[in-house]
C-alpha cells in the first residue's frame, strides 16, 4: 500500500526537482493557435506520430532519439525504407516504448502518463480526435502539455513553423533557423524564376499511388502535391474537380484534359500489395525495375492518346514526398520537369544530397524519382 | 391477390385477369424503354464533351473516328454503363428471391451477410496484399470477395440444414454475419496503413470504375445462367410467399427450394459485389418497387425486379458522372440518396399493404 501511494509521489516531485534545476518557463503558440506555456527546453518527450522524427533528425542529427521516451508506432509501417535506415544507425530505436494503433487518436493515455513526458508532441490531423477522447484535459491534469505540429496536412504552410516551434521546445533554434534558412532558400530557387519567366503552364496529372489498386485514379486537389505542381510552374488538371486535397478522377476526364505531363507518385509498398504494379521509387530503389512499372503504367485506358504518353512526359516521384518536410526537393524536380529549359542548372539530387549531408542524420541513396523522357 | 367479388362472377374474373396481365406487361415495357433511355444517356454524356452525332459515330463506325473518342466510348463509358445494368439486375433479382424464400421484407444481400463477407475479403487483399487463393494480382481483390461471400453464403446454407432452423433464424445468422465481418473489417482498417485505409473506404462504398470488359462479361453470363434457373420455378416461389404451408399443399417442397435458390442468390450477389464493391441499397428497394409495380406474381415480379434494379443503377451511373463533372461520385452513395426518396414516395402512397 505504501509502496503503491509513494512511487508516483516520487516521480512527481523527481520530475519537479528536475525541471526547475535547468528548465525555465517559455510561452508558444503551436500550429493549432494554442499559446501554451511550459518548461523548455523539454528532456523527455513522446512523439504522437513517429514521422515526427523527419523534423526532430534535422535538428539534432547526432542523437534525434536522446530525448523520444516514446513514439507511436507509424514509422515503420508507413516508411520502411528510411525506418530501415535510421534502425541501422541508432539500434537503440527499437526499444523505444511505442503506442500501439496507426489511427490517429488511438493512443494509451495511461501509458503516456507513465511514460512521465515533459511534453507530447501531436500531429494536426490528430487534434480533433484528441479532443474528442478529452485527452488534452486529462494530460493538462497531469502537468503533461500537448503542442501541435504539421507537416502533412500544409506543409507548404506549416513546416516551416513546426521546425522553429520544435527549435524553441527542445532549444535547438539555432539548428532549427539553419534548416529554414536552406528550406525557403531552396523553394524559391523555384517560385522566382517561375514568377519572373511567367512560363506557359504545363497541364500535370498527379497519379497518387498509381497502380497501387486497379482503380483509376486517384489525385490530388488543390492542396499538397496539387500545390507542388503549381508552385513548379503547372497547372493541376484536378484543380476544381477534386475539392479537398485528396479526391479521385473520371478516367475519361484524364483523355479529355490531355495532360502533358503524367507525375506517378510511388514507394516500396511490399508489404501491401506485393507485386503490384506501382512504381517502387525511393531512397535506393531499384531504378531499372521501377521504370518497367511506369512503362507499363502508361498503357493503362486512361492514358490513351494524351500528350504526356506520346512525349514521354510521364515520372515517377517518391509518395513520400507529400508528408515529409523535404517538400521543396520534390518542388525542384517537378519545376525541372516542367520547364527544363528555365532550369537547366538546378540539381534537385544535389539538394537532396546537401539536405542529407547537412541536416540529416542518415546517408544519401538516390532512386528517389525517374522519368521516361529521357529514352 | 383479386378481391372475391371478381372471382364470384368467372367471366368478370377472367377480364380483370386479362386486363391485370395486359396493365403488367405495358409497365414492363416502360420499364424497359426507360433502361434503354438511361443507358443512351450514360454513354452519352461525360466529361469529353462529344457531340450526340460523335457518339454515335464512335458506336456504329468505330474505326472511323478518332482513338480518343474510340476508347473512351468502348473501354470507360461502355463497359460502366453495361455493367451498371447487370449488377443492378443482379442485386435486384438477389433480393427479390431472398425476400421472397425468407419471408422477409429486409431480407438483402446485406441482411445476409453476403456483402459483408465480401467486403471482408476486398479488404484483406487491399490491406495486406492476402490472396485466399494465388491467381494473378488484378484479380486478387474481387476473387477474394467472392470467395468471402460464398463462403458467407454456405455457412448460411450449412446452418440451416440443420434441425428446428427456421426462417427467422436464418436471417438472425445473416445478421450475426454482418457483425462478425464488420468488426473484422474495423480491425484491418485499424492495423492498414493510409492508402490502405483509403482504398478500402472507396471500395466499400461501391464504384462502377472498377468494370472492365471482361469482368462485364462474367457477371452477364452469371446472371443470364441464373435468370432461368429461377424462373423455371417462378409459379413454386409464387406459391411459397402464400407460406410454407399453404406451398406444400400445392406440391412444393419450401426446404429444398429454399436452398436451391439461395445458393443461386448469393452467386448473383457475390460475383456483382465482388466486381463493384458494396452498393448496398439495390437489392432491397429494387424488389419492392417491382413488387408495389407488378405484385407477387414470379412471372412479372422476377422480370421486373431485374428491370428496376438495372434501372437505378443505370441512372445513378449517370448522375455519379454530372454531379461534379470530371470526378466520379462513388455510385453506393448516389443510389441511396436519389432512391430513397423515390422509395418512400412508393411506400407512402401505396393503397395496399405489400406485405
Amino acid at each position: 500500500m505504501l509502496l503503491r501511494l509513494s512511487l508516483p509521489f516520487v516521480g512527481a516531485l523527481t520530475s519537479l526537482v528536475c525541471a526547475s534545476a535547468i528548465a525555465a518557463p517559455i510561452t508558444v503558440t503551436d500550429i493549432a493557435g494554442r499559446q501554451i506555456t511550459l518548461d523548455a527546453p523539454a528532456e523527455r518527450v513522446i512523439l504522437g506520430e513517429g514521422r515526427q522524427i523527419y523534423l526532430l533528425g534535422m535538428l539534432e542529427p547526432d542523437a534525434p532519439l536522446a530525448h523520444v521516451v516514446g513514439w507511436r508506432e507509424d514509422f515503420s509501417q508507413a516508411d520502411p525504407d528510411n525506418y530501415q535506415r535510421y534502425l541501422e544507425r541508432f539500434p537503440e530505436m527499437a526499444s523505444i516504448p511505442t503506442f500501439g494503433g496507426f489511427k490517429d487518436g488511438t493512443f494509451d493515455v495511461e501509458q503516456a502518463a507513465s511514460l512521465n513526458p515533459d511534453l507530447i508532441l501531436m500531429n494536426i490531423e490528430a487534434k480533433a480526435a484528441t479532443e474528442d477522447a478529452a485527452y488534452d484535459d486529462k494530460l493538462a491534469e497531469l502537468d503533461i502539455p500537448i503542442v501541435y505540429v504539421d507537416f502533412r496536412e500544409d506543409p507548404i504552410e506549416n513546416t516551416i513553423p513546426s521546425m522553429r516551434l520544435i527549435g524553441q521546445l527542445m532549444n535547438d533554434e539555432a539548428a532549427a533557423e539553419e534548416f529554414i534558412t536552406f528550406a525557403e532558400a531552396q523553394l524559391a530557387r523555384v517560385t522566382e524564376v517561375i514568377e519572373q519567366a511567367n512560363p506557359e503552364r504545363p497541364r500535370v496529372f498527379v497519379d497518387r499511388a498509381g497502380g497501387y489498386s486497379d482503380e483509376c485514379c486517384m489525385s490530388f486537389g488543390p492542396a499538397n502535391f496539387g500545390e507542388y505542381v503549381t508552385l513548379a510552374g503547372g497547372t493541376n488538371i484536378a484543380d476544381g474537380i477534386i475539392p479537398a486535397s485528396f479526391g479521385n478522377l473520371n478516367p475519361e476526364q484524364i483523355i479529355a484534359a490531355n495532360p502533358q505531363h503524367v507525375v506517378v507518385t510511388g514507394g516500396s509498398w511490399d508489404a501491401y500489395v506485393p507485386g503490384g504494379d506501382w512504381v517502387g521509387v525511393g531512397p535506393g530503389a531499384d531504378q531499372a525495375q521501377a521504370r518497367e512499372k511506369l512503362q507499363a503504367l502508361t498503357t493503362r485506358t486512361a492514358m490513351t492518346g494524351i500528350d504526356a504518353v506520346e512525349t514521354g512526359n510521364v515520372h515517377a516521384i517518391w509518395h513520400q514526398f507529400y508528408n515529409s518536410p523535404y517538400y521543396f526537393v520534390a518542388v525542384q524536380q517537378l519545376a525541372k520537369w516542367f520547364h527544363p529549359e528555365l532550369f537547366e542548372d538546378l540539381d534537385p539530387e544535389a539538394t537532396l544530397e546537401e539536405l542529407h549531408d547537412r541536416f540529416l542524420p542518415i546517408d544519401y541513396q538516390p532512386g528517389y524519382w525517374i522519368t521516361l523522357h529521357d529514352e | 391477390m383479386m378481391s372475391n367479388a371478381n372471382v364470384a362472377h368467372p367471366t368478370a374474373g377472367r377480364t380483370f385477369y386479362r386486363a391485370q396481365v395486359w396493365r403488367r406487361q405495358l409497365i414492363l415495357v416502360g420499364l424497359t424503354l426507360a433502361l434503354l433511355l438511361s443507358l443512351c444517356v450514360d454513354l452519352a454524356l461525360g466529361p469529353a464533351r462529344f457531340s450526340l452525332a460523335e457518339v454515335v459515330a464512335a458506336l456504329v463506325t468505330p474505326n472511323a473516328v478518332s482513338q480518343q473518342a474510340r476508347v473512351i466510348l468502348w473501354d470507360i463509358r461502355m463497359p460502366v454503363a453495361l455493367m451498371a445494368i447487370v449488377v443492378g439486375a443482379s442485386l435486384s433479382v438477389a433480393g427479390a428471391q431472398m425476400q421472397t424464400i425468407l419471408s422477409n421484407p429486409l431480407a438483402s444481400p446485406f441482411t445476409l451477410g453476403i456483402s459483408a463477407g465480401a467486403s471482408f475479403g476486398a479488404a484483406l487483399g487491399l490491406a495486406f496484399g492476402v490472396a485466399i487463393i494465388p491467381t494473378a494480382i488484378e484479380y486478387v481483390v474481387p476473387i477474394n470477395a467472392f470467395l468471402m461471400a460464398m463462403f458467407t453464403a454456405f455457412l448460411i446454407h450449412a446452418l440451416s440444414l440443420k434441425r428446428g432452423v427456421t426462417v427467422e433464424t436464418i436471417v438472425l445468422l445473416g445478421i450475426a454475419m454482418v457483425f462478425i465481418f464488420n468488426s473484422l473489417m474495423a480491425l484491418i482498417q485499424f492495423f492498414a496503413s493510409q492508402e490502405a485505409v483509403a482504398a478500402v473506404v472507396f471500395w466499400t462504398m461501391g464504384s462502377l470504375t472498377k468494370a472492365t470488359w471482361p469482368k462485364f462479361w462474367i457477371a452477364l453470363g452469371v446472371l443470364a445462367l441464373v435468370m432461368p434457373l429461377l424462373a423455371r420455378h417462378g409459379w413454386a416461389l409464387t406459391a411459397m410467399r402464400l407460406g410454407d404451408a399453404k406451398a406444400e399443399s400445392m406440391g412444393v417442397n419450401p426446404r429444398a427450394l429454399r436452398l436451391e435458390v439461395l445458393v443461386l442468390v448469393s452467386l448473383l450477389a457475390a460475383i456483382a459485389v465482388a466486381f463493384v464493391g458494396t452498393i448496398g441499397f439495390i437489392g432491397l428497394v429494387g424488389p419492392h418497387i417491382a413488387r408495389m409495380l407488378l405484385g407477387e406474381d414470379q412471372r412479372f415480379f422476377l422480370p421486373g425486379s431485374a428491370l428496376c434494379g438495372a434501372l437505378i443503377l443505370s441512372v445513378g451511373s449517370v448522375l455519379s458522372k454530372i454531379i461534379i463533372p470530371g470526378t466520379i461520385i462513388p455510385i453506393g452513395i448516389i443510389t441511396s440518396l436519389v432512391g430513397i426518396p423515390f422509395f418512400l414516395f412508393l411506400v407512402l402512397n401505396h393503397k395496399k399493404a405489400a406485405w
